[in-house]
């Protein structure tokens, strides 16, 4: 496991703090996370049912169970990453190697982002009037993806499904990924890659927008 | 990221090529398409463990299931 120092925004004055970021994470991890972000989105839940808020606009990552994808992380190919700031885990990444390949070029290696989440204080639910209390969390864990896949020597390339509430970002300046249509293998959620050549860009940026 | 062990590895020529014609292809080092192949490995035999099967399909919709050793 290492460790080292990321920004993110911490929306209240506006200000960047040193968060750490941690990678080897193990099941046991993913369980504790569970049982921290748990409660808050319980608490969100909650509100939306009581606010009489159509499902259909809930946050989208919002029945997912961290505990759950612990035998995810004993493949070889499967690495995770967290963002940790005060002692709260502000995001967490899951991405894996082998899996899958890339379509835009030619069945080349890539870096897939299984699974990416920002921590439930940080979600930004526009029904309930609540602004996430850091933000950036989401970009930096992209930086890293495109980092790992650089070392990797898949020179960048990163690829993901992508919740219809998170296309917007995916495809927009702070990823700058590829739309390849839906796939119908993956709960015809839309597929997105990020190419060598945008890597490139990326990397070379910082990430930075 | 994890500690690295070093090993020696002696292949064949016919493997030998077979490794540098995929590292070309795949635009990768030798060692990065040997590691690939540990994770590929590694994931189909768990899959396989746990009673999933490997298939190929072709464009036709042919579909083959793969034994792997």
């Amino acid at each position: 496991m290492s460790q080292s120092t990321v920004n993110i925004l911490r929306r209240a004055d506006d200000q960047e703090v040193v968060a750490t970021l941690r990678d080897g994470i193990k099941p046991e991890d993913l369980a504790a996370i569970e049982r921290e972000w748990g409660p808050y989105r319980a608490k969100i839940k909650q509100e939306l049912v009581r606010l009489g808020i159509d499902k259909r606009t809930w946050p989208q990552s919002l029945h997912w169970d961290w505990s759950k994808k612990g035998p995810e992380l004993k493949l070889l190919e499967s690495s995770g990453f967290i963002i940790e700031f005060e002692g709260a885990t502000q995001g967490i990444m899951l991405t894996k190697t082998a899996s899958y390949v890339s379509r835009l070029e030619g069945g080349k290696p890539l870096v897939y982002i299984d699974y990416l989440e920002s921590a439930p204080w940080n979600w930004n639910v526009q029904e309930l009037q609540r602004k996430g209390e850091f933000r950036g969390v989401g970009s930096v864990l992209f930086y890293v993806a495109v980092l790992q896949s650089e070392q990797e020597g898949f020179r960048g390339r990163v690829g993901l499904h992508a919740l219809p509430q998170a296309e917007s970002f995916y495809a927009g300046k702070e990823c700058r990924m590829t739309k390849l249509g839906l796939d119908a293998n993956k709960q015809n959620l839309p597929y997105y890659e990020l190419s060598r050549k945008e890597a490139q860009e990326h990397l070379s940026d910082g990430g930075e927008k | 990221m994890a500690t690295k062990r070093t090993m020696t590895f002696n292949l064949t020529d016919p493997e030998m090529t077979a490794l540098e014609e995929l590292a070309s292809k795949k635009d990768l080092s030798k060692t990065a398409v040997l590691r690939q192949a540990l994770r590929l490995y590694q994931m189909v035999d768990l899959r396989l463990e746990r009673g999933e099967k490997l298939v190929f399909e072709d464009k036709g919709e042919k579909k083959a299931e793969l034994v792997v050793l």
